[in-house]
């Protein structure tokens, strides 16, 4: 009996101090963020030894790159091994979308906007079909590329947009941005032609957003106005087209 | 036949018995467990992150399995000494080796069917995202630990079951290498050296031809036609391997 006591104290005892080390653990303060410069293997050395589970790999890289990102945000503001995780996690899953899309931001944080629009060039050309890459190369060129000619800049961006409003999915918003950024860009006609195709195909608002960019971009003069719309004829159905001059000649005797 | 049969329940029973099942209930509770930890760590990822990691565990969890049974299966039979009881009935080595296998095959097929079903139903409950080709990747997996485990049986018939356990985990990881044998025998100039890489690449049971992860995440389209030669080409090393475990049992002495 007293054996059996004994033996019940000693394991009762041995849970009380597992249990008390770990809560007095548990209490101790958040680690500092570790160091930012981690090391990451090339994504060759496990595409050689590991084919099997490259896609795994890179979904274990991808949490790992969250929880780096989001200590060291929090912290030290420092990403230093940032670019090495996003080419390891795109190079093993080259069609992860979402890796592409995060990195692209992250990397803003890691002052490196070169590095966002190579990697999501580099995802558009593994994901040619999804509307979302050319839509943020746009943005990210629109907003931060560091080339001074804001007009070069603004075709570059709209470049982009008018491809992403080609692609299944994209919102009507998208061709209205190309639109726009090309009427900043300088080039007027297309800018024009652009408006008048997203009048063709676009809903109520977009068709209002284009009357009104419209009315600003062609010439006032009746005559000239003629010409110019005239030449818009096979840029939308004809029933379209009858709605769309007396919409952009409304005023005009 | 009738007699591999026999055996082969005997087998099936025996493992059953052993609670192997009980791995799919890990198995289940640790899915649970990691879809929870999942959803709120991978960036709106779980769906991807379940299918990937999960088959996975169901890898590493059937390789654990199917090693360290099938180590001991023969084995344990010999240590015991009921071999002698049933060689003494009219059963040939070679009925034996066949028997043994096919029941452990059996169980096999058991455990990667519940691990399979479950991962199936819980991204379908949970993430909302099944997809058939988890199913196809689980069958993929157990054709794969079925060779893993003729060949653990090949060495319990010459060694002892630890031995036979790690060289069976060595051979599944050598399994995912055999490509880098081929290219060590592509760099090598003598012809001696290239000709022996060749025959460690050929005797190396290739696991990792085909990976069907990748279409399960929705990176990749597999095609049926590599899919039907690999499982061809595996269950010709399984049948190759189980036939060298049998001729070498016949020859063994107790």
């Amino acid at each position: 009996m007293l054996k059996r006591s004994v033996s019940v104290l000693v394991a009762l005892a041995c849970v009380a101090g597992v249990v008390v080390y770990q809560a007095h653990a548990g209490t101790k303060p958040a680690p500092a963020a570790g160091d930012p410069n981690v090391f990451v293997p090339s994504a060759k050395f496990y595409t050689d030894f590991s084919p099997s589970f490259r896609t795994s790999i890179a979904d274990a890289y991808w949490l790992q790159m969250i929880q780096y990102y989001g200590e060291h945000w929090k912290t030290d503001q420092r990403f230093d091994a940032l670019p090495a995780m996003v080419d390891l996690v795109t190079t093993l899953s080259p069609r992860f979308k979402q890796a592409y899309f995060f990195s692209a931001f992250a990397l803003i944080d890691a002052n490196r906007p070169d590095l966002s629009y190579h990697y999501l060039l580099a995802g558009y050309k593994a994901n040619p079909t999804d509307w979302h890459f050319p839509f943020y190369l746009g943005f990210f060129a629109w907003t931060y590329a560091s080339n001074k000619d804001r007009q070069h800049v603004a075709i570059v961006a709209a470049d982009f947009y008018s491809q992403a409003a080609k692609l299944p999915g994209a919102l009507p918003s998208v061709a209205r941005l190309a639109a726009a950024l090309l009427a900043k860009g300088g080039e007027k006609q297309k800018a024009i032609e652009t408006w008048a195709a997203i009048y063709g195909q676009g809903d109520k608002y977009s068709q209002q957003k284009a009357i009104a960019a419209l009315d600003a971009l062609l010439p006032q003069g009746k005559q000239e106005r003629v010409t110019v719309v005239t030449a818009l004829r096979d840029l939308m159905p004809a029933s379209q087209y009858s709605r769309f001059v007396s919409a952009i000649f409304r005023g005009y005797q | 036949m009738r007699r591999i049969y026999a055996i082969a329940v005997n087998t099936f029973r025996e493992t059953i018995r052993d609670r192997v099942l009980g791995v799919i209930v890990l198995f289940a509770l640790g899915m649970i467990i990691a879809s929870l930890w999942l959803a709120s760590i991978s960036l709106n990822q779980q769906a991807r992150m379940m299918k990937d990691f999960g088959l996975v565990a169901v890898t590493f969890f059937g390789l654990v399995v199917a090693v360290f049974v099938a180590a001991s299966l023969v084995h344990k039979e010999v240590e015991k000494r009921t071999v002698f009881v049933l060689f003494s009935k009219p059963v040939g080595r070679t009925e034996f080796i066949w028997g043994k296998f096919l029941g452990l095959a059996a169980t096999m097929l058991v455990v990667l069917a519940g691990m399979g079903l479950f991962l199936f139903l819980l991204t379908l409950v949970v993430a909302k995202q099944a997809s058939g080709w988890l199913l196809v990747a689980t069958a993929l997996i157990y054709l794969q630990l079925l060779v893993v485990m003729a060949v653990t049986v090949f060495f319990s018939t010459v060694s002892s079951a630890i031995l036979a356990s790690v060289l069976g985990i060595s051979v599944f990881v050598a399994g995912q290498l055999s490509h880098n044998v081929l290219s060590l025998s592509r760099l090598g100039n003598g012809v001696v050296l290239k000709a022996a890489s060749w025959i460690v690449y050929v005797l190396i049971p290739n696991l990792s031809a085909v990976d069907i992860k990748p279409t399960v995440v929705g990176e990749a389209s597999a095609s049926w036609a590599s899919i039907a030669a690999w499982g061809g080409y595996l269950v010709a090393y399984i049948v190759v391997v189980v036939l060298a475990a049998s001729w070498v049992f016949r020859r063994k002495e107790f």
